[in-house]
């Protein structure tokens, strides 16, 4: 097998007794990074000289026997990450050149750990969308077949495990930005709980949603990532205190008597034959495993498309509003007053799909709209939580499809802002009602693309919903993609 | 969605459109709001007080100065600077 494919899990044991050392492996990514990245369009810096250095620094903890759970394992990195001296784009010509002066938390304590990171992955620019075609710089592709798209918005970051480009990589989820691609690229994506991984210098979209996670090749691999980066921070005021688990606690765990809920909106009218069919399946599989399936509802899922862009829209409108060209970021050679510098620098630096979201989120906040909009949104927000607190005081956790659709082609969908919009209707809720929630591969279609299907669990129970994707993945051949 | 609601938004957003740009963002907009309406017909209202229980001021860190990035780090990024921002001239 080669090294390139294998687990985080499998990456220690060799690393730890010596069958290959982290400059070997690191090595071996990124001549296949230079050798295969081309067509994939994965990563929009490659930091070879910095992967490099870390790995000789890991290479001298392993051999010390120092090494933790992430020592020298070859990682990357969402482009929205803040990366102390390692330029950060958001795949947007607006940071086309921002170097940040610091390191996002998910950033020190990776380094703490010795990790190598290989380089900052592309994305929907500023995170808004599900295609990464908006991305200003790689508008990358599918590996299983890169005339499709890999999702978004962290489409780099899962088309990079996929391809088998890094060991496993962060991404970040506002609406399903981690699930959604990893769902498109046959990998296995972690949404954590709202307020376990710290946000600080994660470029903001919508504060009150955003939460980094792991993508990686297994259930397991995300629980290992994640005790690294989960956890307090007095950087960021919405990170719990809550004591951080062992997500890996639950890895092996017994499927019998367990309550998975199967809410039967998310397997109605838009959701294509082919993923129903699949998912529904995989509920079987647990079902033979000895878990019970329970039908329920979530009445409000047919609003939830819009309350979800009202809230997300009506934040960026408000994050985005820090971009002025002035102390960081594109500023227009364009002479004038400061409005007009800053009207110029921002006319030139936002892409369309990041100006849509920034007038739809002014016309939801403005004077007269608020109530019938924002306001109305917020009360979705409450009544959703409701029917998962509803749904959550009779089963342990939920399965729906992680997307209507395998992924598209490269042309599909991206004029028509509303079909991709409607796109998000299985991932949403979950952000919206601060869950964690889990996507791993569950079948194929005809054409051999992945179809993802997610694991939702009760707010801080990563563990249960990771022990029960690793129940499923253990008895599932995944077939790797063939670039 | 008219153009002048979208000319409106463009302003508060400080944000300029061609007249092509402009007609195209009409569009995609009066689109996206068909969408957003679907919420209208719900009649549910926020409450306020069952939000931010998880919010508790008593837990606040201390206001304590710690040190900051030195200047240079922080002036890397800008397109001008002579040891501080650099702004068109506002006062005459």
């Amino acid at each position: 097998m080669d090294i390139t494919s294998l687990t985080i899990k499998e990456m220690r044991s060799k690393l730890d007794s010596r069958e290959i050392s982290s400059p070997e492996l690191t090595k071996a990514y990124i001549d296949r990074i230079k050798a295969v990245d081309g067509s994939v369009e994965s990563y929009i810096t490659v930091t070879e000289e910095g992967a490099m250095a870390a790995a000789e620094a890991a290479q001298k903890k392993i051999d010390a026997g120092e090494a933790t759970a992430l020592c020298g394992i070859p990682l990357a990195i969402k482009d929205n990450i803040c990366t102390d001296g390692v330029k950060t784009t958001c795949a947007s010509k607006m940071l086309e050149n921002f170097i940040p002066p610091y390191n996002a938390t998910v950033m020190e304590k990776l380094e703490a750990e010795n990790i190598v990171m290989l380089g900052k992955t592309s994305m929907d620019e500023f995170a808004m969308g599900g295609s990464t075609q908006t991305s200003a710089f790689k508008k990358t592709k599918n590996p299983y077949d890169t005339s499709r798209v890999p999702g978004g918005s962290s489409g780099g970051s899962a088309a990079a495990v996929g391809a088998d480009l890094c060991a496993a990589a962060l991404g970040s989820d506002t609406g399903g930005s981690i699930r959604q691609p990893s769902s498109f690229c046959g990998v296995t994506g972690l949404k954590p709980t709202y307020g376990r991984v710290s946000r600080y210098g994660l470029v903001a979209f919508a504060s009150s949603l955003d939460q980094i996670g792991p993508i990686a090749r297994s259930a397991e691999d995300c629980g290992i990532i994640l005790n690294t980066i989960a956890g307090y921070d007095p950087h960021d005021g919405t990170v719990s205190k809550n004591p951080v688990d062992d997500y890996t606690s639950k890895i092996g765990m017994d499927m019998k008597g367990v309550k998975i809920a199967i809410p039967a909106e998310f397997y109605a009218e838009g959701i294509d034959d082919v993923v129903k069919k699949t998912v529904l399946a995989a509920a079987d599989k647990y079902k033979t495993m000895g878990a019970e399936l329970v039908e329920c509802s979530m009445p409000s899922l047919k609003y939830a498309v819009a309350a979800y862009y009202l809230i997300s829209s009506a934040e960026a409108s408000s994050n985005l509003s820090r971009y002025d060209g002035i102390k960081y970021g594109h500023r227009s050679d364009i002479t004038g007053n400061y409005n007009e510098l800053i009207t110029a620098s921002r006319s030139e630096g936002f892409g369309d799909e990041v100006k849509r979201r920034i007038l739809l989120g002014n016309y939801a906040l403005c004077s007269g709209y608020y109530d019938a909009y924002y306001g109305k949104a917020m009360a979705l927000k409450q009544k959703i939580r409701e029917e998962y607190n509803e749904i959550f005081g009779k089963c342990d956790m939920i399965l729906t499809p992680t997307a209507p659709t395998v992924a598209y082609g490269v042309n599909e969908n991206i004029s028509d802002p509303k079909k991709m919009y409607q796109a998000d209707i299985c991932t949403v809720t979950v952000n919206i009602a601060s869950l964690p929630a889990i996507s791993t591969t569950c079948g194929y279609d005809e054409k051999g693309m992945p179809i993802g299907m997610s694991l939702i669990g009760r707010m801080w129970d990563e563990a249960s919903i990771i022990g029960a994707a690793d129940a499923f993945e253990k008895n599932f051949d995944r077939i790797a993609a063939k670039i | 969605m008219d153009h002048d609601m979208v000319r409106y938004l463009a302003k508060l957003a400080k944000l300029s459109f061609t007249d092509e740009e402009l007609e195209q963002a009409v569009s995609d907009m009066t689109s996206i709001i068909e969408i957003m309406d679907t919420i209208k017909e719900i009649d549910i209202t926020y409450d306020p007080l069952k939000d931010n229980h998880n919010v508790y001021l008593k837990d606040l860190r201390k206001d304590e100065a710690k040190p900051s990035l030195p200047t240079e780090k922080l002036l890397q990024n800008a397109v001008q600077s002579e040891n501080c921002f650099v702004v068109p001239k506002v006062v005459e």
